[in-house]
């Protein structure tokens, strides 16, 4: 019959993903395309080499450092944001959106996905720290 | 046929619809294309032909084809007032189809335009002939056109500098989703017709011969794995 | 002495690859030429990146590309910088890699070039390639790279005669090169009745900026193509003995007046014929030792002017030896074997590196059946930047010509 991948037309649920050595199972963010422990190179098009096995990043992290910005780029109408570094429990790193009343280093947060920007009637997902 | 009154009164009203003479187009590979006016009985593989694309959702394949499988079928069915489908083909294998109807007798409602053949503006050449028959050959004064996709609005509203209708929504409005609508008038077809419509007539007998039966298309470069896709 | 040798190659298709991300699909390219030349795994013995891009900025929206592109071949910490030189980025970037190698300051180098046309519509894709004019008295007129081409066969029509059928014989050959290069953009190919005589030809297809027609211009492109230069005198040149025999024998480049009005013979390519004599002389060549050529035909009337200037035809007479079909690949002088801009594509900032790419592959003899120029020995590519007011002319020749 037809070949219809539904899937396609689903609203997923937002989320933020690092990806998965499919060889030696390191976890990398953002996706590289080859790893650099074993070398493995990745395809976006899954022609070539297998789609790497992607992994969520949420939940419980630590804040490594912050910072409130008061000067923000074009299309940020508000007076100011904050911004963190943390690490995941797996190792894995990244920067977003702060929202803590009083930021410390060293402290817990949880991390969600939520909407970080946006630019006419787009909606641009990413990460949120939240005590 | 005998029409009992229950589906008597389920079909629309005919208006007189002259059919459209075939001809023929030499695309820029050298292929020959026929457009002409499909019939009823070629109904299953103008379905056939559409299916596959309804799980292409790139460049808005999907709703195109969704659509146009149920204006066809609407058609073959009698429940569509007054709708023509053109379809162009190359040594009978199917390249395109093209699917409008007159409203009444002044206006035409241009419903859509889907190429199966990619690159060779067969999608171009066949929406072009569907204005040829609205204006040409049914004699309408205007044909009512929207766009489901930025290819769409950039090769008819632009390229035929269509005028918009928008200012009358929602009075008038066009009925692929009730949205805005803009118009190609008598005037404006002049204008561009010489550019843009091209074809000779008559086509040889043994050339619309070849193009029966009609024939689903070997390849769809909207599916993926309907061939061999090459890596990036 | 030491020369420059050519020991990986890799290439993208070229098309729509807008799904994909700018920088992954320069990786791609240079990771397949890694991989061409067997240092995958070794990849930090590469002295130092040449990326080549023109639109980053302004289509993509990203800057630092040759930093991006580090990480994301997990290259840390090898040096890397972006060039950018209009659509002769490409060559300019295997010029700096050359001088790099030839210098003695790096031995191994990579030179990556790609571009994203794609990512947006073709109105900002015009626009974006109308920026390389001149602001004030070019761009604000509404100017573009196709109107000055226009402007040039009507003049080159005038002045030797030229016609659109002789137009419409080099799209024909180009596309017929293309439909036997996977990595073409365009695999169909074009007839003459289809694209010239036919008798909807002229429908078919249409003026864009006249006299050039649709199939006068190549089609707008994304892609990549990447190369690894090895000294020969170095002991890593060891490692490649399996690619080991091409080298780049030699580079110039030139440049011309910003605006095309100021041109002193406005049929005059200058820039191209001072960026061959250059590049002949570095190479201690001549014309009439070149066995095939790429050049760079974002307009058919490009592939004839370029060949004439750089001494391949006499001027004007070019038309006739296309007509006699000698730029074929059976012919006495192939060009555009790869399918050209015209048909294999031009994603801006890959094409000088592809040219190259396709300079490499013609002379290691592995090129697709139908499309391999028998035994070559010298093979040239010219990379028109602008409307040819910078212009980067590479040779390619077997090690021990």
């Amino acid at each position: 019959m037809i070949n219809i991948d539904f899937s396609a037309y689903e609203e997923t649920r937002p989320k933020v993903e690092g990806v998965v050595c499919p060889t030696c199972g390191k976890l990398h963010y953002p996706a590289p395309m080859i790893c650099d422990r074993c070398n493995t190179r990745r395809d976006p098009s899954g022609a070539r080499y297998s789609r790497w096995e992607t992994t969520e990043l949420e939940g419980n992290c630590t804040l490594l450092t912050w910072t409130r910005v008061h000067a923000l780029p074009d299309g940020f109408d508000i007076p100011f944001l904050q911004f963190g570094i943390v690490e995941f429990s797996n190792g894995l790193r990244a920067s977003g959106l702060l929202k803590s009343e009083n930021p410390e280093i060293g402290m817990q947060l949880t991390a969600i996905a939520d909407v970080v920007r946006e630019t006419g009637n787009k909606k641009e997902w990413g990460l949120v720290f939240v005590t | 046929m005998l029409l009992d009154n229950m589906e008597k009164k389920l079909r629309p009203p005919e208006l007189h619809m002259t059919p459209y003479p075939a001809k023929l187009i030499t695309l820029t590979s050298g292929e020959k294309m026929v457009v002409r006016e499909a019939e009823r009985k070629e109904t299953g593989i103008l379905l056939q032909t559409i299916l596959p694309l309804l799980g292409a959702p790139k460049d808005f394949y999907d709703v195109v084809a969704a659509r146009m499988y149920s204006e066809i079928l609407g058609w073959y069915r009698y429940r569509v007032a007054n709708m023509f489908v053109l379809v162009g083909a190359i040594e009978g294998e199917i390249a395109g189809i093209v699917t409008s109807r007159m409203a009444s007798p002044e206006i035409g409602i241009s419903l859509h335009t889907l190429t199966i053949k990619r690159g060779l503006r067969v999608g171009a050449q066949l929406f072009a002939a569907k204005m040829e028959h609205h204006l040409d050959y049914l004699k309408q004064k205007e044909v009512y056109i929207v766009a489901e996709s930025p290819i769409g609005f950039k090769r008819w509203m632009i390229e035929y500098d269509l005028e918009s209708r928008e200012d009358r929504y929602p009075e008038v409005q066009h009925e692929l989703g009730g949205v805005p609508t803009y118009s190609l008038t008598r005037d404006l077809y002049e204008k561009v017709k010489d550019k843009k419509v091209t074809g000779i007539r008559p086509v040889p007998e043994e050339i619309v011969a070849a193009s029966r039966p009609l024939r689903v298309p070997t390849e769809y470069s909207q599916v993926p794995n309907s061939r061999e896709e090459k890596t990036a | 002495m030491r020369k420059v040798a050519v020991v990986g190659i890799g290439h993208t298709r070229f098309g729509n690859l807008s799904d994909y991300n700018l920088v992954d699909v320069m990786a791609m390219a240079s990771l397949d030429a890694m991989e061409d030349a067997g240092i995958t795994e070794e990849r930090t013995l590469i002295d130092q990146l040449f990326v080549a891009n023109m639109g980053g900025g302004i289509i993509n929206h990203q800057t630092g590309i040759a930093s991006a592109l580090v990480s994301r071949i997990a290259m840390e910490p090898t040096p890397a910088e972006l060039i950018e030189n209009g659509p002769a980025s490409g060559a300019s970037a295997v010029k700096l890699g050359y001088m790099a190698v030839k210098s003695g300051m790096a031995d191994l180098v990579m030179v990556t070039g790609g571009e994203l046309m794609r990512a947006v519509t073709g109105w900002k894709g015009t626009d974006f390639v109308a920026t390389l004019l001149h602001p004030d008295v070019e761009y604000r007129y509404g100017l573009t790279l196709p109107a000055f081409g226009g402007m040039f066969t009507r003049l080159y029509m005038e002045r030797y005669g030229l016609t659109e059928r002789d137009l419409a014989l080099v799209a024909v050959k180009d596309h017929a090169n293309g439909a036997k290069n996977p990595f073409a953009h365009v695999q169909n190919e074009c007839t003459m009745e289809g694209i010239y005589d036919g008798p909807n030809a002229e429908v078919v297809n249409n003026y864009v900026a006249e006299p050039l027609r649709l199939y006068s211009m190549c089609p707008v492109s994304d892609g990549a193509a990447s190369l690894l230069l090895c000294a020969t005198d170095s002991p890593l040149y060891e490692r490649f003995k399996k690619r080991a025999g091409i080298v780049i024998s030699g580079i110039g480049s030139a440049t011309d007046t910003h605006c095309v009005h100021n041109r002193k013979d406005p049929l005059d390519l200058e820039a191209v014929r001072i960026s061959a004599e250059r590049a002949y002389q570095n190479a201690c060549l001549t014309a009439s030792d070149i066995s095939f050529a790429e050049l760079h035909d974002a307009f058919v009337i490009l592939e004839i002017a370029i060949s004439e200037e750089i001494g391949l035809f006499r001027k004007g007479e070019a038309k006739n030896a296309i007509a006699e079909g000698a730029t074929k690949v059976t012919g006495s002088m192939p060009i555009n074997t790869s399918g050209g801009l015209k048909a294999k594509g031009h994603p801006v900032g890959a094409t000088g590196v592809s040219q190259v790419y396709e300079l490499v592959k013609q002379l290691r003899q592995e090129a697709e059946e139908g499309r391999q120029v028998a035994d070559p020995v010298h093979g040239i590519a010219v990379n028109f930047g602008g409307f040819g007011n910078n212009v980067v002319t590479t040779i390619c020749s077997k090690e021990f010509a």
